[in-house]
C-alpha cells in the first residue's frame, strides 16, 4: 500500500513538472478517480475486508496514471481511468458487504442471546406463578384446617359446657334432695336450714344427738359441694337483757360451727354471726313462739361461695 | 485500424469471461439492485461482441474489460445491499425482542 501511494505521488510530481505538453496529463475522469481512490484509502472497512480488491484498483489506477504520464490519447487514459474507477467502487462494495456480513454474525449471536434471555424469563415467570399458586393453595388449606380446628374446639367446648351443666344440674338435684331432708327453705339469700332450740343441749354450747345428726348431714353436703360455704346465724328470744341475748345467740352459732369443724369442714368455709333478739320469726308473746325465736339459721352459699349478708 | 490476428484469441477469451461475469451478476440479482451498472455491462458486452465480429480485437478487449468491471460492480452492489438489509432486519429483530423482554420483565 505504501509503495502504491509513493508511486502516485511520484506520478503526480512528474505530471506537475511536464505541465506544458500538448496532450493533457490528466483528464477530468482521472482526476475524479484519484479523489475516489483517496477516499477509499481512508475507508477502514476496505483495509479490513477488501485488501485484494483494493490492490487490483491500485494497479488499475497506476496504469491510468502511467498512460497519462506517457501522454497517450485522452481516450486511452479515460478507458484505463474508468476501469480503475469501477475497481475502486468494487472494493468499496465488497468491503461494505463483508462488513455487513460480520455485523450479521454478531447480531445473530446477540439475537440468540436475547431469545435465550426471553425463554429464561418466561421459565422464571412461570416458576414464580406456580410458587404463588402453591402458596395460595397452602394458605387455603391452612385456613380450612384452622376452621375445622375451630369448629372442633367449639364442639368440644359445647360438649364440655353441656357436661358441666349436666353435672351441675345433677349436683343441684342431689343437693336439693339432701336439703329437703334437712327442711331447708329457699329464700332470696339462698337455702336456709333452721336448727330449733330443741336440738341444743341444756348448756346451749353443744348440739344434742338430734342436732349432731343434722350437722352431720350438712357436713356431708359441704363435702360433696366443695365450692359452697355456710353462714351460721344465731338468734335469741327477747326475754332478759339484750346483751345476754346477744351472747346466747353467739354461743348457739358457735356450737353449730364447732360441730361442723369437728366433722372435718374447713374453717374458712364457715362464717358465724350472732344477732341477739333481732330478726324474730314470731312474736315473743307465748312460750311456743319464744321457742321458735331461739334458733340457729344456716345459710348455704351459691356454688361460688357467695352469701348475701342480712 | 490494423487488426493483428494474434490478438484474436485473447480478445475472444476476454469476451467470454465478460459474458460469464454478466451472467453471474444477473443471477446475483444485479439487475434488481444495480440496474445502471447492469445496463452498462450488457451494452459494453454487446459492443465487445460486435467488435469481435468485426475483428477489431483491441476494441473487443477494451469493451470486454469494461463490461466485466461493470458486471462485477453490479454483483458486489447486490451482495452489499442484501447483506445490509439482512443486518438491518436482524438489528430490528433484536430491538423488538429486547422491547418484549423489557415489557415482560416489568409485568
Amino acid at each position: 500500500m505504501k509503495n502504491i501511494r509513493t508511486n502516485l505521488v511520484l506520478a503526480s510530481a512528474v505530471l506537475l513538472i511536464s505541465a506544458c505538453a500538448s496532450n493533457p496529463k490528466s483528464t477530468s475522469l482521472l482526476d475524479q478517480v484519484r479523489v475516489d481512490y483517496v477516499q477509499a484509502q481512508g475507508n477502514p472497512k476496505i483495509a479490513t475486508y477488501a485488501a485484494l480488491e483494493m490492490q487490483s484498483a491500485t494497479e488499475a489506477l497506476a496504469k491510468a496514471n502511467a498512460a497519462a504520464k506517457e501522454r497517450e490519447s485522452l481516450e486511452t487514459v479515460d478507458k484505463l481511468a474508468y476501469l480503475a474507477k469501477q475497481k475502486i467502487a468494487l472494493a468499496t462494495e465488497v468491503a461494505s458487504k463483508k462488513s455487513s456480513e460480520s455485523e450479521i454474525a454478531s447480531s445473530a449471536a446477540i439475537r440468540d442471546q436475547v431469545r435465550l434471555d426471553q425463554r429464561t424469563q418466561q421459565v422464571e415467570q412461570a416458576r414464580l406463578k406456580a410458587e404463588e399458586a402453591e402458596r395460595s393453595a397452602q394458605a387455603a388449606r391452612d385456613a380450612a384446617a384452622a376452621a375445622t380446628q375451630q369448629k372442633n374446639l367449639a364442639q368440644d367446648n359445647e360438649a364440655q359446657a353441656q357436661r358441666l351443666a349436666a353435672e351441675a344440674s345433677a349436683r343441684n338435684t342431689q343437693l336439693e334432695a339432701q336439703l329437703a331432708e334437712l327442711a331447708a327453705k329457699k329464700t332470696e339469700r339462698g337455702l336456709v336450714i333452721t336448727l330449733g332450740d330443741v336440738l341444743f343441749g341444756t348448756d346451749l354450747a353443744r348440739l344434742n344427738a338430734d342436732g349432731t345428726r343434722v350437722a352431720q348431714r350438712l357436713a356431708t353436703i359441704l363435702q360433696q359441694n366443695p365450692k359452697r360455704a355456710v353462714l351460721v346465724e344465731g338468734f335469741a328470744d327477747s326475754t332478759g337483757q339484750t346483751r345476754h341475748n346477744q351472747e346466747l345467740s353467739e354461743r348457739r352459732a358457735a356450737a353449730v360451727r364447732d360441730a361442723l369443724l369437728d366433722m372435718g369442714v374447713a374453717r374458712e368455709r364457715i362464717s358465724q354471726r350472732g344477732y341477739g333478739e333481732s330478726y324474730p320469726v314470731a312474736a315473743n308473746d307465748t312460750a311456743a313462739n319464744r321457742q321458735l325465736n331461739r334458733r340457729v339459721e344456716i345459710v348455704l352459699s351459691d356454688d361460688r361461695g357467695v352469701i348475701t349478708p342480712r | 485500424m490494423t487488426a493483428c490476428n494474434s490478438m484474436k484469441a485473447p480478445a475472444t477469451a476476454d469476451v467470454a469471461v465478460s459474458q460469464a461475469a454478466v451472467e453471474n451478476a444477473s443471477q446475483a440479482d444485479g439487475t434488481e439492485f444495480a440496474p445502471a451498472d447492469m445496463q452498462a455491462a450488457r451494452e459494453k458486452l454487446a459492443l465487445a461482441k460486435k467488435a469481435l465480429a468485426a475483428k477489431d480485437y483491441k476494441a473487443a478487449t477494451d469493451y470486454a474489460n469494461q463490461a466485466q468491471a461493470d458486471a462485477k460492480l453490479a454483483q458486489a452492489k447486490a451482495g452489499s445491499a442484501k447483506a445490509q438489509s439482512i443486518s438491518a432486519t436482524l438489528q430490528e429483530d433484536i430491538r423488538v425482542l429486547r422491547a418484549e423482554l423489557e415489557r415482560a420483565g416489568s409485568q
